[in-house]
């Protein structure tokens, strides 16, 4: 009996420990809403022709069960896990979705990977990274801890992207762009802006992209440097600020000192007929203006 | 960061908190003011750069009137509390702090923001030890950074690039606590964490 009872144990540890693989797939509408919830492992979702969603990949042996359902024109993808258990649920799923689909993904440490996806995405994770391709519409993207990287291809669109400490990097995106975060480096380049705004405590920012005519440029931080590259003209009125920090301006006009007892300087121009608007302000950052 | 824009933030800021703050059932009403300022459904839907005026408005709503003595009386309960470490929570410690030499952190403000670091907090004891440290870690970071802004302030108390800054960097300090906050519960709704 009592070994009876050890072999059933065994199986049953034997059983807990594999991963179980997955390969399931429905009918969806072409663009419709897909939304995925994983806790950990990682989540890679790729845009192709077919009106069906379809799912491969790995289930932890912590997973209680993978929900897989069809409302309407929404399908929603969740990784459920046993209540209170945080072993074991790492699991790994790629997902390909009609791809004008627009794209719910959330996660708490499993990275987010998503590619030739036509319609509008928003990604959040705790803690995984997050890495995306854009094409025209909307993203709305925020982590915690992990980093974000965006790809667009200079079609125009809105995409607000936000960490805590995670690093944001985006290339060739257009638009209006928002990107904040406290500790983590904001990185634009490459595209066309009509409006921008990059906001830190102390992560650096570089902006080296094109400010279209009548564009707006707002970039604040504390302590991060700023870094600003403009591709091809500029048309702004420029006003800059920063109490502690140092000014380089390749476009000629000198900062100037406001206050009598402190540090503090001031740079104010127009290049151009001015149609556009440049603000920067900072606390101890180092500013590079050129062109 | 742009004026319009910033008005834009801070409607969002305050609408989110607000919801917050409503999930929480709190014991009282904690700041009507604010809630004067939320979007309500039926009105028209606002632009992401929009006007100047209702920057001002949030601004002020933020900032308030508060005398000292007001001030002194709500901060005085509000000692530093423990960091995370080897907690089951993340805690906030309490905002200190003038703007410039004329106004003090209104009491809404203090209210929404306690009420915002609660639910935050609770958010937090279902991450990680490493989670939690990192989030800590960068309300340090803003903290740092307000205290510097305040020495700075305290030297030259009318420098309006610095009332700016620290008024954006208490702003930060609530969208970092907004941001934490709208990611972690929809992860937690999962309802299995």
């Amino acid at each position: 009996m009592k070994t009876f009872a050890l072999a059933l144990l065994g199986i049953f540890t034997a059983t807990t420990v594999v991963a179980t693989e997955i390969n399931e797939s429905m009918d969806a509408a072409a663009d419709g809403t897909v939304s995925i919830s994983n806790i950990s492992g990682s989540v890679e979702v790729q845009g192709w022709s077919r009106n069906q969603v379809e799912i491969t990949g790995n289930l932890g042996s912590g997973v209680e069960q993978l929900i897989f359902e069809r409302d309407g024109d929404e399908i929603e993808i969740k990784v459920k896990t046993r209540r209170g258990n945080s072993r074991d649920t790492k699991s790994d799923l790629v997902v390909k979705v009609p791809l004008a689909s627009s794209l719910e993904v959330n996660t708490v440490s499993a990275d987010i990977d998503v590619a030739e996806l036509t319609g509008e995405q928003s990604l959040e994770s705790v803690s995984g990274d997050i890495a995306t391709q854009a094409f025209g519409s909307d993203i709305d993207i925020n982590s915690v801890s992990g980093d974000l990287e965006v790809e667009g291809d200079d079609q125009a669109m809105r995409s607000m992207l936000s960490s805590v400490s995670g690093d944001i990097d985006t290339e060739n995106l257009a638009g209006e762009i928002r990107v904040e975060s406290v500790s983590g480096d904001l990185v634009v380049v490459n595209g066309v802006f009509d409006r921008v705004s990059m906001d830190t405590v102390n992560g650096d920012i570089v902006f080296h992209a094109q400010l279209l005519n009548d564009g707006r440029l707002d970039v604040e931080t504390v302590n991060g440097s700023v870094d600003i590259e403009f591709a091809g003209e500029v048309s702004a009125r420029f006003d800059i600020e920063t109490f502690n920090g140092d000014i380089r301006n390749c476009f000629g006009p000198k900062a100037v000192r406001v206050s009598e007892y402190g540090p503090g300087y001031e740079l104010k121009f127009t290049e151009g007929s001015g149609s556009g608007r440049v603000t920067i302000e900072t606390l101890n950052g180092d500013l590079r203006l050129c062109k | 960061m742009n004026e319009t824009d910033n008005n834009n933030f801070d409607d969002e800021l305050m609408a989110a908190a607000a919801e917050l703050a409503t999930e929480v059932t709190p014991d009282r009403d904690l700041w009507p003011g604010i809630e004067q300022a939320l979007p309500h459904p039926g009105r028209p839907a606002r632009t992401v750069w929009n006007s100047t005026w209702a920057q001002a408005a949030a601004v002020l709503l933020l900032v308030g009137g508060s005398s000292g003595v007001t001030y002194l009386a709500i901060t005085e309960d509000l000692s530093p509390l423990p960091p995370i470490a080897g907690g089951p929570t993340l805690v906030f410690e309490p905002v200190s702090g003038s703007f410039g030499s004329m106004y003090n952190l209104g009491p809404d403000y203090q209210d929404a923001r306690r009420s915002l670091a609660a639910t935050v907090d609770e958010e937090l004891g279902r991450l990680t030890a490493e989670e939690r440290n990192e989030v800590q870690k960068n309300i340090d970071v803003i903290r740092a950074a307000i205290e510097e802004i305040n020495k700075a302030l305290a030297a030259e108390p009318d420098n309006a690039l610095l009332q700016k800054l620290l008024l954006s960097t208490y702003r930060d300090e609530l969208g970092l606590m907004m941001r934490v906050d709208k990611i972690t519960s929809a992860a937690m709704r999962r309802g299995d964490i």
